[in-house]
């Protein structure tokens, strides 16, 4: 078994031969249906017609049993049965197709054999039936060019991932009061999509001062994955957040929450240069579509419905937002009793003990029609007047990675304090029940799909959380971060521990980030 | 041919010329990857390669090594759910 393909191909390889292989694959392998194979073969040969109507074999009439297709002639038989073998030997027509994968057969070698050129041409014809069929590209294994294989060759160095090693983990030093900072930062740097799309240097940089952001982000990239084990220093990192985002200057706490949220627009405004051109290579300029990594990877829609209670007629607006920040019990804002889901049930893996808040009941408390009262209405395009309604919140787009944001510091004007409510949240969450005209949204969430949902679309794993200990005043924060599928670690700053599931699951929780456990080429 | 091949002929006919057929083998694929199906032959693939050495095995060897233990692995839900498929579209077309 060779991949340069055997001798006896040569003697095929004479006259049209390419363009009857091309019949061959396009019309027998890679086609639809019969019709669209009938339709082909008219078009392509008229030899074929007669016998090519169905794909069964000639001597027995079986469409199963590895069908395979003689290349000098127009002849089908059965593999299983040897009946393209007899063929094959009557006739002397060394080569035959299989139908099913479109693998070529030589039956002097008596296996399948690889000729590049036929190969090629088989690559070609797959692609363009699945652009008819409007499948469009599907995934297919990298295969290195010459000039990859070049580079290879020049830098033997290989880095081997298995499943102990710790790249990727890295300590990072605190410059006074950071750790707001570094949180954020491992959270950053363990999001698998933005990981690959900085080791794989997608970023081009049009800044001409050495103030990117993303510049630097990239920097930090290559120093977790570089496989150093002492903590890094990010005073880089922090003088560009300075200068760019003024209010977060200073040696004082600041809030992850604020410095995420930061953190992501700057980055989306120096990503300018990433940003995909239309057919005419200009650059899109739509401030609206923005089709930046980060909006690739955080931005949502959230739809608001407001109902009027009157004539029942819906205003929709969809905005987006890179995070959900969510109220919590025990705080000042009102609204919060709940229907409760009922006693010792289990929605998304969280248990439902009596009294203890979970995620979902967050979910569930924000996406709840609220009536907005006599002293708020809106003005109805329906009625033309002032209206009494209802608003209700729904995620119109899901984002690849959702960040949760539990609001646990209240600045209200009478108090500053931080709610300490302990909340549980899941590993594994199914956003199904809160994206928007969902019979569940609608029902709020009191809806128990008992079919199983084929549609994996809204299922989230858990990869980083970041915490929060302390008071207001004064606080510390640190963030668990998830490696390897199933392998969480501490970060406290400079100290990397070895986390269990559990640490991550009974801790207080202040930002949690989930990621799309599906993902779909657009 | 028997009688119940020719039916097995008419059914593929027509399951072919709808497109089901296709979208079918699209279902079948997703679900034999999901349950892990596909992971487990392709690691006794590589258990038979190493067994009759790289340069001297066939796709025929693997053919006849893997045939049957795929057919066996798939999973019985798996079986029912194509079936219902199947049956279901056959309601719906029949002439």
């Amino acid at each position: 078994m060779s991949p340069a393909g055997c001798s006896h191909v040569n003697a095929y390889k004479v006259d049209n031969w390419r363009q009857n292989l091309r019949v061959i694959y396009q019309c027998f392998v890679w086609s639809g249906s019969a019709e669209a194979r009938r339709r082909k073969v008219l078009q392509n040969d008229v030899r074929w017609t007669a016998l090519a109507k169905s794909c069964i074999c000639h001597m027995c009439g079986a469409h199963l049993n590895r069908l395979h297709s003689c290349l000098s002639c127009v002849f089908f038989g059965c593999f299983t049965k040897k009946h393209i073998h007899e063929h094959a030997k009557n006739k002397r027509h060394n080569l035959a197709i299989d139908l099913l994968y479109g693998g070529i057969y030589c039956f002097v070698c008596q296996d399948y054999i690889y000729d590049k050129e036929m190969e090629q041409i088989a690559k070609e014809e797959q692609r363009k039936a699945w652009k008819l069929q409007g499948v469009g590209e599907k995934y297919s294994t990298w295969e290195p060019t010459k000039r990859e294989l070049e580079l290879l060759r020049h830098n033997p160095k290989r880095r081997k991932i298995t499943t102990n090693c710790t790249i990727g983990l890295r300590g990072l030093i605190n410059l006074g009061n950071t750790c707001f900072m570094n949180c954020i930062v491992q959270a950053l740097t363990h999001t698998p999509l933005l990981r690959d799309f900085f080791l794989s240097d997608r970023h081009k940089c049009e800044m001409q001062s050495n103030s990117c952001l993303v510049c630097e982000m990239s920097q930090l990239f290559q120093e977790f994955y570089s496989g150093h084990r002492w903590p890094h220093i990010p005073f880089r990192l922090l003088h560009l957040v300075w200068t760019h985002a003024r209010h977060l200057a200073g040696y004082e706490q600041q809030d992850a929450h604020e410095f995420l949220i930061a953190a992501l627009d700057v980055l989306h405004r120096h990503c300018k240069g990433d940003t995909t051109r239309d057919d005419n290579g200009k650059k899109a300029n739509n401030p609206n579509h923005c089709s930046c990594i980060i909006d690739q990877i955080f931005t949502g829609g959230l739809q608001s419905d407001v109902t009027c209670q009157v004539c029942h007629g819906v205003s929709t607006t969809i905005d987006p937002f890179w995070d959900i920040s969510l109220d919590l019990p025990g705080s000042s804002t009102p609204f919060w009793p709940l229907s409760p889901g009922g006693d010792g049930s289990t929605v998304n893996g969280e248990s439902h003990l009596s009294g203890a808040t979970t995620l979902t009941d967050c979910l569930r408390r924000f996406t709840r029609p609220e009536h907005l009262g006599s002293s708020a209405k809106i003005k109805c395009g329906g009625c033309h007047s002032y209206q009494e309604s209802t608003k209700q919140l729904t995620m119109k787009k899901l984002p690849i990675v959702a960040c949760f944001h539990l609001k646990r510091f209240e600045h209200s004007a009478k108090l500053r304090r931080k709610i300490t409510t302990y909340v549980s949240f899941p590993l594994e969450l199914d956003m199904t029940p809160f994206i928007a005209s969902s019979k569940e949204s609608r029902m709020n969430g009191q809806y128990q799909q008992t079919v199983e949902v084929l549609n994996n679309d809204n299922k989230y794993s858990l990869f980083a959380v970041v915490n929060h200990q302390g008071t207001l005043e004064s606080g510390h924060y640190t963030s668990f971060i998830r490696q390897h599928k199933d392998q969480w670690f501490k970060c406290d700053d400079a100290i990397i521990t070895k986390a269990s599931i559990k640490d991550v699951l009974d801790s207080e929780g202040y930002l949690l980030f989930y990621h799309k456990q599906f993902l779909e080429y657009e | 041919m028997s009688k119940d091949s020719k039916m097995r002929a008419t059914i593929n006919q027509k399951l072919t010329e709808m497109g089901e057929r296709e979208r079918l083998k699209e279902l079948l694929r997703a679900k034999l990857t999901e349950c892990g199906w596909r992971d487990q032959l392709k690691a006794h693939c590589k258990d038979v390669i190493k067994e009759k050495g790289l340069e001297h095995v066939t796709v025929e060897d693997l053919v006849v090594e893997i045939t049957p233990k795929g057919r066996v692995l798939v999973p019985d839900s798996v079986k029912k759910e194509l079936l219902q498929r199947i049956r279901a579209f056959l309601a719906q077309h029949a002439t």
